[in-house]
């Protein structure tokens, strides 16, 4: 039985898709994986630049805050008071996350203050600010 | 030779299933996934909020850096530049290696001159940096 399957005849008419599939599959699983779902803020804001700021892999909630003191997250903007149900609803989603405020530079310290208030009320223990690095110097 | 094929060889029919759905499932999968690859790397700089218990013990040991609405930045008393941030809170540091920044912010202050401030601190080697607002 196996001989008779392989004649020419039925050779041509398809191709063996078994490692394509396992190609495939493994390519899958990677971005599976590497997928990280960030939640991004949806405005343009020029961070303030510093020699030390260091890449963080996981900051997956980023929140910006413009110049005039609006508060933008998740490609919203948002008040100051929906901020924290918003974050909570965003923690229990995935409780490992961690929050990077990106500020304008020319933005007010106040605002960042409450802001790291509120995300911390929220429950996400690791809030960092975001920096454009620097070369040293 | 196709009605040939159905009839004579079923028993070769059920040998392999048919992998084409599957691939084709698994292929939109996969595109949807590269799709939604976000690689996106923030560079930030960790800085801490005061917490109730810290203000009252760590307040003995730590070196205060005010900035002011005007973005001048004081440290006791002075107003230093702020090139001289680093060189100051270097000294401070080596006379109590134990102390951490406390950064005391204006509410107006322009949140570029707090991170450069905290790049500074950070460069004199202190990564202890707890920041706090004031009127």
């Amino acid at each position: 039985m196996p001989l008779r399957r392989h004649t020419p005849e039925q050779e041509d008419h398809g191709i063996d898709l078994a490692p394509m599939l396992d190609f495939v599959l493994n390519l899958l699983i990677f971005f599976i994986i590497t997928t990280s779902f960030v939640k991004e803020a949806g405005v343009v804001v020029t961070r303030p630049g510093a020699t030390t700021a260091e890449q963080r892999e996981s900051g997956n909630i980023l929140i910006a805050i413009r110049e005039n003191g609006e508060v933008w997250m998740d490609r919203r903007q948002m008040d100051m008071r929906t901020l924290r149900p918003a974050l909570e609803r965003l923690h229990i989603e995935r409780p490992d996350d961690t929050v990077v405020i990106i500020a304008d530079k020319a933005s007010q310290a106040g605002v960042v203050a409450q802001v790291m208030d509120e995300v911390t009320k929220a429950g996400i223990k690791e809030v960092s600010i975001a920096a454009a690095p620097e070369a040293t110097g | 030779m196709r009605l040939h094929r159905h009839t004579a060889e079923t028993h070769e029919q059920s040998h392999g299933i048919d992998l084409a759905p599957m691939l084709d499932f698994v292929l939109n999968l996969l595109i949807f996934f590269i799709i939604i690859a976000v690689f996106v790397k923030e560079s930030s700089l960790m800085v801490n909020r005061p917490t109730g218990e810290q203000a009252t013990q760590s307040e003995s040991t730590s070196i205060p850096i005010q900035i002011l609405a005007n973005s001048e930045i004081w440290i006791e008393g002075r107003a230093v530049d702020l090139r001289a941030v680093r060189a100051n809170v270097e000294r401070m540091y080596a006379v109590n290696p134990k102390s951490g920044v406390l950064i005391i912010a204006d509410r107006e202050a322009p949140t570029g001159l707090l991170v450069q401030v905290v790049d500074q601190v950070h460069l004199g080697n202190v990564y202890n940096i707890t920041f706090s607002t004031a009127e």
